[in-house]
């Protein structure tokens, strides 16, 4: 029962960080400078998680009797949610302030639902899922209303939560199932068991009622209703945590709960379900982006499809194939984070410099955001030395050696959809004149996150081996 | 076990029967002789103003839900609280450090609704 | 034990029980007036029987002959289901609550509580939480505005007070590790009651409690002056003195709780100091129970006749910042206590 001094050292990721968010509010009450303090403290705790993940790589324990996991591939999500938290509050700290919600608990909440996505990550207990996946998505349904003057965000927040918990009833009503055939909450105990409780039609129900109400999370096509909404009404800095952590969090539980079936212990009996909801969110947000304006709104289609390109993995359901989606998501995360980082530093006060018309001849007013912007759609798009194209490619590639080389190809053809709008972006950045004028008020945190994206996947495209062969040696 | 419960179910069936006869006792033995006037919501003898079905104060709303939240820990500390003795005969200080732990967080998410404001009637 | 036994004794229990409840209801209405009387230097009531003794007997025949009105805007449904709820409320929290020890009778040996089970605080706990219930239906279902803000300033206090309530009932479940009742009136015995042991929870649950019955200071949902008569202003003939009885019953209840969880129950130290055995010792225990039980009745009338009616917003302040942390720091001072006196 208690805890011994190694496996306590394996855990302080989650001590340091629930200590720090209760610090974080005490600060919050009782500083006034809090919001100058905040964002940094923020930061530190979330590289000093960071760094303490990546060095427990190498080790491979279940704590708590078998209820949370620590190392291996959860230590990479850990890095990953932490890093990215990380990236986001520094992008937010200017970001903020103009958006009309310069509130410390702001960076708590962030700092909550990193804790969150840390606890789904490492669960090996569908209860503790359960509990992450609540602490993250409550911490979210806050953060995308925190300014409560604005309309839009209001609606925003109001429809997240009602969907949300929509989603959690499904997630609940699944466990309820499952709990109920397999007589056990442990995802190991389950998976062992699979072969033989897949005849019953109940525990299917409950499985596929799970994977349903995760299908909700990251965002895959029939349970996409509330992405374009949400991710419009929101504060840019939150979508960008949203589209990213939320999303990696979620696929961290599917790859746990489909554990057994990449190690072809059990048969893959869910690929059909996959395969559907891979074509479908491929295509429904490539074709979709195409009519949008609003850049956000856009790159919230572009979300959708990527939820495609990353249910290819689990539908071909092999080791390359989770290899390949994490790091997808790793690169994903800075993708995306970079990508919501310019549009923070564009964006007005009032919610207005969304829409690609203020992006025009962003080239002449601003040569470095357009450049990195250039870069961040390039790498969405999954143009070859960027990140972006190896994310794609090894999915790909997994989906080949799972005999699944037509949904391969959807894959490919929806990319070719895809580079349409993302294209789009760069032709109005660089050949046309300015139609709004404004003045760019660069933040230089904000150029900070937007920098540093920038150059990791810069890096990660030159030499992805590195990362790669890291991630295959933590599945492997 | 379940024999030890009967005795509930049976005070439950008198109540709803005693409750039952209370409300209908006066409908049998009471006059029946309703007026416009006397059928009015009572509002001290003025004429009423207006509908009782209206919006109120946002405030009990936040008590309500100050309520779920704190009402909820309460069952977290029973469990412990039976099993306490035991706990501390195994586990010495260790059994109720985790519950200070609790109860601290607990406080300090209070002191926070404190702070902020969330307890101010005006 | 076969089932029809176990019938035949909790109907006799409930017979037995129910009656000395009522007759404890009739009565504490009766001793309300006449000790209000006596605290303004009146007489009371004095005309019906001696010394006016039948008096509630009266009122009860009074309401009953009384026309049932049901006004045009309510909720017909709710407004009926709010009396019947109380009722069932108060009729049905004496179950747990043991009125003494184990006692053989003509060779027959059977506990003196209507439902000894494991469950007991949590059950007293699940009914209260009821009774908010029956108060916010009575004001929303009126459809008038008396009785709206009545019941609504009723349910924001009940609640409120309702959490310091279960903290404080961990403290008495740390002592007796048990959530039976008539555990934890064992676990106090030979003075160790828990009002002693504890006096931040007792203090701390008597006013509670005190909120809960939405007695004098915290009588808030009914406040006459401001109020006319709260959540049952629109209510008339029984229905009204369904509400009436359940709110004295509560009392009596809350009464009955106070005792049993913190006043060492049935437990009588007369008992231990002459040794004394056999039937007589039981029922100088439940001797006990029945004088604690109307001493702490009488409180509840001294106090209501004694103190001012708190503003709303001191009401919840009072609640949330003083009683809330008082209570948590109740279960750290008990649990200090296990810890260093090995209790």
């Amino acid at each position: 029962m208690m805890l011994n001094s190694s496996e306590l050292m394996q855990i302080i990721p989650f001590l340091v960080l629930g200590t720090g968010i209760v610090i974080s509010l005490l600060i919050e009450m009782y500083s006034s400078k809090s919001d100058a303090i905040l964002p940094w403290l923020t930061i530190a705790l979330l590289i000093y998680v960071a760094v303490h993940s990546i060095n427990e790589v190498g080790s491979n324990d279940l704590l708590f009797g078998g209820m949370l996991a620590v190392g291996g591939k959860s230590s990479i999500f850990n890095f990953l949610f932490a890093v990215g938290g990380a990236l986001v509050s520094l992008g937010a700290i200017d970001y903020i302030k103009k958006y009309g919600a310069n509130f410390g608990e702001f960076y708590v909440l962030v700092q909550s639902s990193i804790l969150g996505m840390m606890f789904m990550s490492g669960a090996r207990d569908i209860l503790v899922v359960f509990l992450g996946l609540e602490l993250m998505s409550i911490c979210f349904y806050v953060l995308v209303g925190i300014n409560r003057k604005k309309i839009n965000a209001n609606e925003a927040s109001m429809k997240y939560f009602l969907l949300g918990a929509f989603a959690t009833g499904f997630i609940v009503y699944g466990v309820a199932l499952v709990f109920g055939t397999a007589q056990t909450m442990r995802i190991g105990e389950i998976l062992v068991n699979f072969s033989s409780l897949s005849g019953n039609i109940l525990f299917m129900t409950g499985f596929i009622l799970l994977i349903v109400g995760f299908a909700f999370k990251i965002a895959a096509f029939p349970f996409h209703m509330w992405v374009p909404d949400v991710y419009t009404g929101s504060s840019t800095a939150v979508t960008g945590l949203m589209s990213t952590g939320g999303k990696a969090a979620a696929f961290s539980v599917l790859l746990v709960l489909l554990g057994a079936v990449f190690t072809q212990e059990i048969e893959n009996t869910f690929m059909p379900l996959f395969a559907g909801l891979a074509v479908l969110s491929m295509l429904y947000g490539s074709i979709v982006a195409i009519a949008q304006n609003n850049l956000k709104r856009m790159l919230a289609y572009s979300s959708i499809s990527h939820a495609g390109y990353m249910l290819i993995g689990l539908a071909a359901g092999n080791l390359e194939s989770v290899t390949g989606i994490m790091f997808y998501l790793v690169i994903y995360v800075f993708m995306n984070i970079g990508a919501f980082g310019i549009i923070a530093i564009i964006e007005g006060p009032n919610d207005d410099r969304v829409d690609l018309n203020s992006y025009a001849g962003l080239h002449q007013k601003n040569p470095v955001l357009a450049l990195f912007m250039a870069l961040f759609m390039l790498a969405l798009a999954g143009l070859p030395p960027l990140a972006g194209f190896f994310g794609k490619y090894y999915v790909f590639i997994a989906a080949i050696e799972s005999d699944l080389t037509w949904l391969a190809i959807v894959g490919v053809f929806s990319s070719v959809i895809s580079v349409y709008f993302y294209l789009r972006v760069i032709v109005y950045m660089y050949f046309k004149e300015s139609e709004v004028d404004f003045n760019v008020n660069i933040s230089p945190t904000g150029l900070m996150t937007v920098v540093i994206c920038g150059l990791l996947l810069i890096v990660y495209g030159l030499f992805p081996g590195s990362l790669l062969g890291l991630i295959a040696s933590v599945v492997n | 076990m379940i024999e030890q419960y009967i005795p509930i179910f049976m005070v439950m069936v008198f109540a709803i029967i005693f409750g039952l006869g209370v409300i209908f006792a006066s409908k049998i033995f009471g006059p029946n002789r309703p007026n416009k006037f006397k059928l009015m919501p009572y509002e001290s003898g003025k004429d009423p103003v207006g509908d009782a079905r209206e919006r109120m104060s946002i405030k009990y709303y936040l008590v309500a839900m100050l309520f779920i939240i704190f009402d909820i820990e309460v069952i977290f500390v029973y469990p412990w609280g039976v099993e306490f003795k035991k706990l501390f005969a195994d586990f010495g200080i260790l059994a109720f450090t985790p519950m200070l732990v609790f109860l601290i967080v607990l406080e300090l998410g209070f002191l926070y609704i404190y702070v902020k404001g969330g307890l101010k009637w005006d | 034990m076969d089932i029809w036994s176990i019938v035949i004794e909790t109907s006799i229990k409930i017979f037995v029980v129910v009656n000395v409840l009522l007759l404890t209801v009739s009565y504490s209405v009766y001793f309300e007036r006449k000790i209000s009387a006596w605290a303004q230097n009146r007489i009371g009531p004095n005309r019906v029987g001696w010394l006016g003794l039948l008096q509630p007997f009266a009122d009860v025949f009074k309401l009953l002959l009384k026309e049932d009105i049901v006004p045009d805007k309510s909720n017909k449904a709710i407004h009926a289901l709010a009396p019947f709820l109380a009722l069932f409320v108060a009729f049905s929290t004496y179950a747990v609550i043991p009125i003494g020890p184990e006692m053989t009778l003509f060779g027959y040996t059977f506990s003196l509580v209507v439902a000894d089970v494991g469950i007991g605080i949590l059950y007293v706990l699940a009914m209260t939480s009821l009774g908010v219930y029956a108060i916010t239906f009575a004001g929303w279902s009126s459809g008038s505005k008396y009785s709206l803000l009545g019941g609504i300033r009723s349910a924001a206090q009940m609640i409120s007070y309702e959490v310091s309530m279960g903290f404080s009932i961990a403290g008495v479940i740390m002592f007796s590790e048990s959530l039976n009742m008539n555990v934890i009136v064992q676990s106090q015995a030979g003075w160790m009651w828990n009002a002693i042991l504890q006096p931040i929870g007792f203090i701390t649950f008597v006013v509670a409690a005190f909120a809960e019955t939405n007695r004098m200071p915290f009588d808030l949902p009914e406040a006459e002056p401001e109020l006319v008569g709260g959540y049952h202003t629109e209510y008339s003939s029984m229905k009204f003195a369904g509400f009436f009885l359940a709110e004295y019953a509560n009392m009596a209840i809350a009464s009955a709780l106070i005792v049993t969880l913190y006043l060492g129950g049935w437990q009588n130290p007369l008992v231990d100091i002459f040794g004394i055995t056999g039937i007589t010792a039981t029922l100088m225990q439940i001797g006990a129970f029945l004088v604690k039980v109307l001493a702490l009745l009488f409180f509840f009338i001294w106090v209501r006749w004694s103190l001012p009616r708190f503003r709303y917003d001191q009401l919840m302040d009072l609640g949330w910042k003083v009683m809330f942390p008082l209570s948590l720091i109740n279960i750290v001072w008990v649990a200090a206590l296990i810890m260093i006196f090995n209790l």
